[in-house]
């Protein structure tokens, strides 16, 4: 019973937590903790890829990116359109997006998929900076964002606190979404293929199939997070699609760990103010975070929630009554 | 008019290597029906041909007058075929409860759903624990599979291919590597569980092939040497030449 | 269209190169089952070593020839030897992981010592020269890199194929435990294995330096094109990089002559076409 109720008290807390944070925090980091929000959406997106399904995507960014262009250019090119529409169009240029590239992958997983989705992901970099009519290039697109119409009232999202409670409300949904699919039929479905594919198809489960839709899936996520990041910062520029974006994504799922579903979370945070951090003392904070990644990868590739799952067991968990520690993503 | 299921003519070549040259052979529904043979005769890669592992170079399997060669597996499963493998397959890092769990839900068309959680499910759960007690792991429902013994995980192996409910069982060496006490036990609950269901089991323990099927083919260098009753086989001269040829 | 002959040989020139980064890339991956997201930036640092020997310390191109890939060939053993075999254990996730961290520690490294803009290497003597050829007039070093690649192609194919060496190559990837109990080093031949792929990387950015310039986004253009050559000619498959090596140089030359703004999608087009297609690549072996 108290495996049921914890996850949904922690996301109860969270959220009232959320509410209240743009009484206690300044501008400067209320901006900064919606840049999070965005950002963990993108990463459990992502992990359910990686940590979940086992397969190591080096193209998120596209769908993110996609979306983040999609949304910029569809506010500039259709006036009035409305939020609710502006987000439509984002996330559905993401499904289409990630149904027909992952037609093209679906056979293909480990090293190939890894290779091709960093293939497509350099694509579309290469048609957003030389598409310069339509992106514009290296200078990217400002946008203004619109108001939000809820149909007996509208309100306007010019203020920051306003756009970080909206942020809230869908990311928070959206996240909470994601963790309840780790639950549902098709979460475990994709967490028994990484496990034994083969058996899977002799259990009547077309794994073709199933990655195709978790590949849409995830990459629909991730567009969602992109409408946000240029709903956001009221710009998007081709950094959103470049081969850096899905680095950044990677880091920040790996930093937290894989093997839980809160790991990413607590590595956007992480990853987040360390940027800021670093990026104030030294110009060569992405060679510091490049060091710390491949230290992880050697010695804790468990990411930050492994080793805080170690030491919880070791202080609170004395008795070993799971026949030693579970090896799997999450506790099936 | 049509058989149950009937293996026609069926070629296998690996890159130029000929392991079937010609499998022929026909089963009728509710028969137990063993296919025997020395090492290296062929049997597993019979089995993985009709079980959609891999394709035939020629031929055509017949299931109830339909041809279902070179079908992928998850088809044949739909079609009510299910197997076990010599080597266990099981999900190791899950619980036994959550192995049994995917083919079952599998079989009650859970498999990509969104919103429903399979183990909030009454119907699949009871399944679930039905097969446990049939194969005696219910004790170990929580245990993950890594964590069983050998004899408890070739159960579990059965139990997997019994969870989607299948009409037609093929079994790849069932009681491989285990002790003759073990072997006993197993032959029991096989004999059990399959009850009412089309057997094909590939064996070469002949005590095992003995109490368990009624009809036995005899896979040697490729081809079918001959397909009878036990009683038949035993004294069949063919055979014996077959056996003691290998030496 | 009377240039045609020459966006031929700049595609024939193209293909060298990328034949010469792909092969260490489809050798390392044939033998070790390793992609190396690491090659590309190997790559890079060659060509910038490569700009320090030729243009501050020696002035000699041949000196940067031999030289860049010694220091590469040994730190690719160092890394293979420290780094890679470490992670091993975890599969092939752990040596992704691992490889395209080092990719982005040796960019970032690279971007410290040599600066964030483009570095011109610029060779002298009879490689500067032209030649004609088909009656226009072209530069010998576009040329030189094509020979380059067929010498390098050709030995490769030796090695592997012709000697002793090659069979214990050959026998360590097909079963690595009974190779070793045969009496060969197996991590040994393995580490040599990713040190010459290193090599090979380096002796690529060398030639590549008067080229196209050293710049740091050289990794990413290239490693794009050397996947693509990968995935068209088939994983680990040596015949399969040099055909695919001059079907795409040709693609991006003449990409460039037929239609200058979407020359970069061809190079997709066909990466699509042949997954659809063959998903295993040309030469690849179906799974």
């Amino acid at each position: 019973m108290k495996q049921k109720i914890m996850p949904l008290i922690t996301i109860i807390a969270l959220f009232l937590l959320g509410i209240f944070m743009p009484v206690i925090l300044k501008q400067y980091h209320l901006n900064m903790l919606t840049e999070i929000i965005i950002f963990a959406l993108f990463a459990v997106s992502y992990n359910l890829l990686l940590g979940y399904a086992g397969l190591l995507s080096f193209g998120h960014a596209m769908f993110f990116g996609l979306s983040a262009f999609v949304t910029a250019i569809a506010i500039i090119h259709i006036p009035g359109l409305s939020l609710w529409n502006v987000i439509l169009i984002g996330v559905g240029a993401a499904v289409i997006v990630g149904f027909i590239i992952g037609g093209l992958l679906l056979r293909h997983k480990g090293s190939y998929f890894a290779l091709l989705t960093l293939a497509f992901n350099a694509l579309f970099y290469a048609i957003a900076t030389k598409w310069h009519s339509v992106t514009g290039g290296d200078d990217g697109l400002s946008i203004t964002r619109p108001g939000l119409d809820l149909g007996f009232t509208s309100i306007p999202l010019d203020s920051l606190t306003n756009f970080y409670y909206l942020t809230l409300v869908i990311m928070g949904a959206a996240i909470v979404f994601c963790w309840y699919f780790t639950h549902t039929a098709m979460g475990k479905t994709v967490l028994l293929m990484r496990e034994n594919e083969e058996r899977m198809k002799f259990l009547g489960f077309n794994t073709n199939i199933s990655r195709l839709i978790l590949f849409t899936f995830t990459g629909a996520l991730a567009g969602l997070a992109g409408v946000f990041y240029t709903l956001h910062f009221q710009f998007v520029s081709i950094s959103a699609i470049s081969p850096d974006m899905t680095t950044a994504v990677l880091l920040m799922v790996f930093v937290g760990g894989t093997k839980k579903f809160w790991g990413p979370l607590l590595g956007v945070f992480v990853y987040i103010i360390l940027q800021n951090y670093l990026s104030n003392i030294t110009d060569r904070w992405p060679l510091v975070i490049g060091v710390i990644f491949v230290l992880m990868v050697l010695y804790v590739p468990g990411g930050l929630s492994d080793v805080i799952m170690n030491v919880w067991q070791r202080f609170f968990e004395k008795k070993d009554n799971n026949g030693g520690k579970s090896a799997t993503a999450e506790e099936v | 008019m049509s058989d149950y299921l009937h293996i026609q003519n069926i070629h296998k070549d690996f890159s130029g290597l000929k392991v079937l040259t010609g499998v022929e052979f026909k089963v009728t529904e509710k028969e137990r029906h063993a296919v025997i043979g020395p090492n290296g005769a062929g049997k597993t890669t019979l089995l993985n041909i009709i079980s959609g592992k891999f394709k035939p170079s020629s031929g055509a399997i017949l299931f109830k007058g339909k041809d279902i060669s070179g079908k992928p597996p998850n088809v044949l499963n739909h079609y009510g075929l299910a197997r076990s493998f010599q080597i266990t397959n099981v999900f190791q890092e899950l619980s036994v409860f959550y192995n049994v769990l995917a083919g079952v839900r599998s079989h009650h068309g859970l498999r990509y759903n969104f919103f429903k959680m399979p183990d909030h499910d009454r119907n699949i759960c009871e399944k679930v624990e039905s097969i446990l007690e049939d194969v005696g792991l219910v004790d170990v429902k929580d245990q993950p599979a890594s964590s069983l013994s050998y004899g408890q995980q070739r159960a579990l192996e059965i139990a997997i291919t019994l969870s989607t409910d299948p009409e037609l069982i093929l079994l790849d060496e069932p009681t491989a590597g285990m002790t003759r006490e073990e072997t006993n036990q197993a032959i029991q609950m096989i004999d059990k569980v399959t009850a009412g269901h089309t057997l094909i089991i590939i064996e070469h323990d002949m005590e095992v092939v003995f109490s368990l099927a009624n009809i036995i083919s005899v896979l040697h260098y490729g081809t079918i040497l001959v397909s009878d009753t036990p009683e038949k086989i035993r004294n069949d001269q063919r055979v014996k030449d077959a056996y003691l040829g290998e030496g | 269209m009377s240039d045609i002959p020459v966006f031929f040989l700049h595609g024939l020139a193209y293909a060298g190169l990328l034949f010469l980064v792909s092969a260490g890339l489809t050798l390392i991956f044939g033998m070790m089952n390793v992609l190396n997201f690491a090659h590309a930036a190997m790559y890079m640092l060659g060509a910038y070593l490569s700009y320090t020997i030729i243009m501050q310390l020696t002035g000699q191109f041949w000196m940067a020839l031999i030289l860049c890939p010694l220091i590469l060939f040994v730190i690719g053993a160092l890394i293979e030897r420290f780094l890679l075999r470490r992670v091993h254990k975890y599969g092939h996730l752990g040596e992704l992981l691992l490889t395209f961290g080092l990719a982005y520690i040796v960019t970032e490294l690279v971007k410290w010592y040599w600066g964030n803009y483009p570095l011109a290497v610029n060779i002298t003597g009879f490689l500067s020269g032209t030649i004609t050829i088909f009656g226009f007039i072209y530069p010998i070093y576009r040329i030189f890199i094509f020979l380059c690649a067929v010498l390098v192609g050709g030995v490769m194919a030796l090695i592997l194929y012709k000697t002793r060496l090659g069979i214990i190559l050959r026998a360590s990837v097909n079963d690595s435990e009974m190779t070793n109990t045969l009496g060969v080093n197996v991590p040994l031949v393995l580490m040599g294995v990713f040190a010459f792929g290193t090599a090979l990387s380096g002796f690529a950015g060398v030639i590549a330096g008067p080229l196209l310039s050293t710049f740091p986004g050289m990794a990413q253009e290239i490693l794009i094109d050397a996947f693509v050559v990968i995935v068209v000619g088939g994983f680990g498959s040596l015949g399969g990089a040099i055909v695919a090596s001059l079907l795409i140089g040709q693609l991006q030359s003449f990409g460039v002559l037929l239609i200058p703004k979407l020359s970069v999608a061809l190079v997709y087009l066909l990466m699509a076409i042949v997954l659809v297609v063959k998903p295993s690549g040309l030469f690849g072996e179906e799974q």
